[in-house]
């Protein structure tokens, strides 16, 4: 990143398109119009008063904790609220609280019949951004996440998207991702055997992973093993704690196995909706990317399978009697609940967790409660998302000291959080080509169904793990440095501007002005910021450091500036500290 | 527009003609004759989502070819479009861009290379060790990257064989995985050309104490340990930043007449790619290392999409017009720039595809799998290790039940012999390349000759 000229955003999306992939949106200018005439909503707050536990209500720092593993950060506004209830008041208010809506784009790439859509209804530069891409969805994702009252569900969602990933990288079309990524967070306080079933029978997932009119014949391997080895059970038998069992990697399916699921999720085809100018020629529905795969009986293979996990299915059947049957034999697979328990943990708490606490995970998920919430089917997601945030692992802070803890922020985080603790707003433009791209995670766009990062990646040069170190190197976190810098000290500090050719831009802002009431004394303003960046927890050093450059803006000398380049420099200095990098 | 009708037209547009690209080449051969004294580079170009080698490099003699374009049948490379790579051979046409570089006697193709944990016949299947999780993308990634038969390895290659030699970081420009990473730590990542790699914004006045907290809080120490391997990546970005910076920022100018801004078409047309970007960077960082006194250097690049399990007679020609003219222009770079001779660029990629086409037009996950190697200090213009027999459910077919004939090979060279081959001529001493690549003294041969003295 670079301090921008007058000009510098245009320079920076001309760099950032000659430097992506694939085609940017354009310069606007053009008459397009956007294709969600109906854009999407935040969600409002609940008003109802939660109900009674018992609790003591969180201290801030406790509060500041929470807000950070279970939303997308503290804001002083978000804290208020928080320290008035108790951690389990809180989960109740969130899973009560509606999901903020997507836009509702337009199929018409799909229903419309024409040949070259973007030419025939000569839509303009942007039609490519605005009908096919995700882009408008990570900038609603962005604008939602900073104000959003269903702030666990997002992140919740955002977590199961990085599991059974799809990616606007493949497949093509806004209306269709949007429609898997809501789906995700509708259904997020939902049942995992149900998620299962929404995903991977979405024709979005069917586009992505090649189910979608895979034949009888010789079916493509493709979703059945990335299910296996990605969205349920992983490559290797674990212990309850998510350890591989027995210290190595025991299979816990072969090839033979990919064949038979392969050949079990054969004969679907896109919902119908879809028109194709090309006419119909074989048993295959047109692309339509919304709602549920359509079964086609004749194109399903009729021999016994053998399933891993120990489950046959007869030769005789329909589609979903065999797609049932794969996904209750993976969602009852004894690693089903370390697999997926672990990974929620590591994406919403902690890189390291103790197996103990993954045990007590996945027990959650196999009784389908804990900590009174839950409905006690198996797979309910209150219970499982109770048991991870209300674990003694993640609410003690005493826990929290132990030399593997923490994650490392995620682009989407870091962003996030520090719009939210600076009373930010952002219209989400600047996430996707230009600064997503940077650090590495455009939403909704992972580079492959491994999604931005492995999740087995190893912290390097120590023990233990860190999925999200894949993403953390010097060009990155030079880019981390220079948000920071773009969103304090840019356009006389006002942020990011608006770009014209996206509807109602609004640009990227931070407004700390509120922040000067403290100014005159570093340690409290450090504290201040401190809080909701890391729960008060940054280090000694960290703070000696920080401390010392605030006071380097002479109250005397630097009279008229030196609140405002105070708060600032505060702000700056905490973003980019290891002590706010890593999420404990 | 669609983004892939973009990059058609991206591909189409044409930059490094092929014909000035072949004069230069062979004019300056005999340049590359020598290679100055200490400097010498290793480029590993990872292809991620799995190459499909067997439409990469293609038998041309009658009989096989019969043989190949039987199974592969609509995915089949027309025997008249092949590149020759000599009688035997041809390179699929979106490659033609190496044709020069195999005439000059630089390229050479080494076939059917994978992870094995000892030699293996297909007779052995059932009774010796096999590398964890076949066919699996991550984990066989990690078994290139990291040259062994357990995913659970957390060091690559390319960080150890740099930590053996005594030199610095291994220096990505894609994705680095886990190739770069030794017990020191990950890969140097470094971003494209054009991109600012420092702290942006004015530290005069007051602010050089901000400027300075930047540099105190990464070199603190931190009990957490996610907290101090993050403070090393900042430290390492802030250390290198003042050296690196200004070369990472140099991008080709319309009227430019430096030598790398020429092999690489000015980065416009064919070359406008994120996989010719990195190699430019690559070559602007070799230039600068070899003339700096850096010492030997270890770099990665990558290129992604090659997953084709579908539509692949679209997707697959498009990923190697990419792949051909970048490894073209670096090769040509380092001839310009008078390095040839010490820069050795090498594929890999997570697996083969398998041989029998699926019924969405594409090919699944397999093993074995052929690679290029360039350079100027390689014995090119022929081609190394055994092709496999293109016969679904034959000897080099892991499938033995009908069901599972695909034609997914055994490898006959493991990926540590090709791995010791480089690093043999990159100046390892036998002990080194041993502590390198563990796994070596399970194999024959250590040295598979695809590289001069």
């Amino acid at each position: 990143m670079q301090r921008p000229s007058h000009t510098g955003r245009g320079h920076w999306l001309a760099l950032l398109c000659a430097l992506a992939l694939a085609a940017c949106g354009g310069g606007g200018g053009d008459g397009s119009t956007s294709p969600s005439p109906d854009p999407g909503t935040s969600a409002p707050p609940v008003t109802t008063p939660p109900p009674a536990t018992g609790e003591t209500p969180m201290t801030p720092a406790e509060a500041a904790r929470l807000l950070d593993q279970g939303g997308w950060g503290a804001s002083e506004a978000a804290l208020a609220a928080a320290t008035k209830i108790g951690p389990k008041q809180w989960l109740s208010v969130q899973f009560d609280t509606a999901a903020s809506r997507f836009g509702n784009y337009s199929a018409e790439i799909h229903t419309a019949g024409l040949k070259d859509f973007c030419v025939e209804r000569n839509i303009g530069s942007n039609c490519w951004r605005d009908y096919y891409s995700a882009e408008p969805l990570s900038r609603e994702f962005y604008q939602q996440a900073v104000s959003g009252a269903d702030q666990l569900r997002q992140r919740t969602a955002w977590a199961l998207s990085q599991i059974w990933v799809v990616s606007g990288h493949e497949v093509e079309g806004t209306y269709g991702l949007r429609d898997y990524q809501q789906m995700l967070r509708d259904n997020a306080f939902g049942n995992l055997r149900d998620l299962l079933g929404k995903m991977a029978l979405h024709p979005v997932m069917g586009a992505y992973l090649n189910m979608v009119n895979n034949e009888k014949d010789a079916p493509n391997e493709n979703f059945a093993r990335e299910l296996l080895q990605l969205f349920t059970i992983g490559p290797c038998e674990l212990t309850a704690g998510g350890d591989l069992a027995g210290g190595a990697c025991r299979a816990t399916y072969d090839n033979a196995g990919v064949r038979e699921v392969a050949f079990a999720l054969t004969g679907w085809t896109y919902p119908a909706g879809g028109t194709s100018a090309w006419g119909k020629w074989d048993w295959t529905n047109p692309s339509f990317l919304r709602g549920e795969m359509l079964a086609f009986a004749e194109q399903h293979d009729q021999t016994e399978r053998k399933l891993p996990g120990g489950v046959t299915i007869p030769a005789s059947r329909t589609p979903r009697q065999a797609s049932d049957a794969v996904l209750d034999a993976l969602f009852n697979h004894p690693n089903f609940a370390p697999f997926i328990g672990k990974q929620m943990i590591q994406r919403l708490v902690t890189s390291n967790p103790a197996p103990e606490y993954v045990e007590r995970v996945s027990a959650a998920i196999a009784s389908g409660s804990a900590h009174g919430f839950g409905s006690g089917r198996r797979g309910d997601m209150k219970a499982v998302l109770a048991a991870i945030l209300l674990d003694p692992e993640a609410r003690d802070a005493s826990r929290a000291e132990a030399a593997a803890y923490g994650r490392l922020r995620e682009p989407t985080q870091y962003t996030i959080n520090l719009l939210r603790a600076a009373n930010g707003s952002t219209d989400g433009a600047p996430f996707y080509w230009w600064i997503g791209a940077m650090l590495g995670q455009m939403v909704y766009t992972a580079p492959s169904v491994f999604n931005y990062y492995p999740a087995d990646y190893p912290l390097p040069g120590s023990p233990g793990l860190a999925p999200e170190f894949g993403l953390a190197n010097a060009a990155t976190a030079m880019t981390r440095y220079n948000l920071s810098d773009g969103l304090f000290y840019w356009n006389e500090g006002t942020g990011i501007k608006a770009d014209a050719s996206i509807p109602n831009a609004t640009g990227t802002r931070t407004n700390i002005a509120a922040f000067e009431s403290s100014a005159d004394d570093a340690n409290a303003l450090f504290e201040r910021i401190d809080l909701l960046l890391t729960a008060g927890r940054s280090s000694a050093s960290t703070r000696a450091a920080i401390v010392e450059a605030i006071n380097a803006w002479d109250p005397v000398k630097n009279k008229d500036s030196y609140r405002r380049e105070r708060v600032r420099t505060a702000f700056y200095l905490l973003l980019a500290s290891p002590d706010y990098q890593v999420q404990r | 527009m669609k983004r892939r009708d973009f990059l058609r037209t991206a591909a189409h547009a044409g930059g490094l003609s092929a014909a000035a690209s072949i004069g230069l080449l062979g004019s300056l051969q005999a340049q590359a004759a020598t290679a100055p004294g200490g400097y010498k580079a290793l480029v590993c170009v990872f292809l991620y989502g799995g190459n499909d080698g067997l439409n990469t490099v293609v038998p041309r003699d009658a009989a096989r070819y019969a043989q190949y374009a039987g199974v592969r049948k609509k995915l089949a490379v027309a025997q008249a479009d092949l590149i020759p790579l000599g009688a035997d051979y041809g390179l699929h046409p979106s490659l033609a861009a190496l044709a020069p570089l195999w005439q000059a006697g630089v390229l050479a193709p080494v076939f059917n290379v994978g992870p094995l944990a000892v030699p293996l016949s297909k007779a052995d299947l059932k009774t010796k060790a096999l590398p964890d999780n076949l066919f699996s993308h991550s984990d066989q990634q990690t078994l290139w990257e990291c040259a062994g038969r357990s995913v659970l390895a957390r060091t690559g290659w390319g960080g150890r064989l740099a930590a053996q030699a005594g030199i610095g970081p291994v220096i990505a420009l894609g994705s680095a995985g886990r190739f770069g990473s030794s017990d020191a730590g990950a890969a140097l990542a470094l971003p494209g050309p054009g991109e600012d790699f420092s702290p942006g914004g004015w530290f005069g006045g007051p602010n050089a104490a901000r400027r300075a907290a930047l540099e105190t809080m990464a070199r603190a120490s931190y009990t957490n340990r996610l907290m101090q391997a993050y403070g090393g990546v900042q430290k390492s970005a802030l250390d290198t930043s003042a050296a690196l910076g200004p070369v990472l920022k140099l991008t080709p100018g319309a009227t430019s007449t430096d030598p790398i801004d020429l092999a690489f078409g000015k980065l416009t047309g064919a070359l406008n790619t994120p996989l010719a970007k990195q190699l430019y960077q690559v070559a602007k960082l070799i230039r600068h290392g070899s003339t700096n006194g850096s010492g030997p250097q270890v770099f990665v690049v990558a290129q992604g999409g090659y997953d084709t399990h579908a539509d692949q007679l679209t997707r697959h020609p498009k990923l190697l017009a990419e792949l051909g003219p970048a490894l073209a222009a670096f090769y040509d770079a380092t001839l310009r720039i008078g390095q040839a001779q010490a820069v050795t660029s090498f594929t890999m990629s997570d697996f083969g595809r398998t041989f029998a086409p699926n019924s969405s037009s594409g090919t699944d996950h397999a093993w074995g799998n052929h690679q290029l190697v360039i350079g100027g200090a390689v014995s090119g213009g022929k081609t190394y290790g055994q092709y496999p027999e293109l016969v679904l459910g034959g000897k080099d077919d892991v499938g033995v039940e009908s069901w599972e004939r695909h034609g997914r090979w055994i490898p006959t060279i493991a990926v540590e012999q090709y791995a010791a081959t480089l690093a043999r001529w990159f100046g390892l001493s036998p002990s080194q390349i041993a502590a390198t690549l563990p796994g070596l003294g399970n194999f024959p041969q250590a040295d598979l000759g695809f590289m001069l003295a």
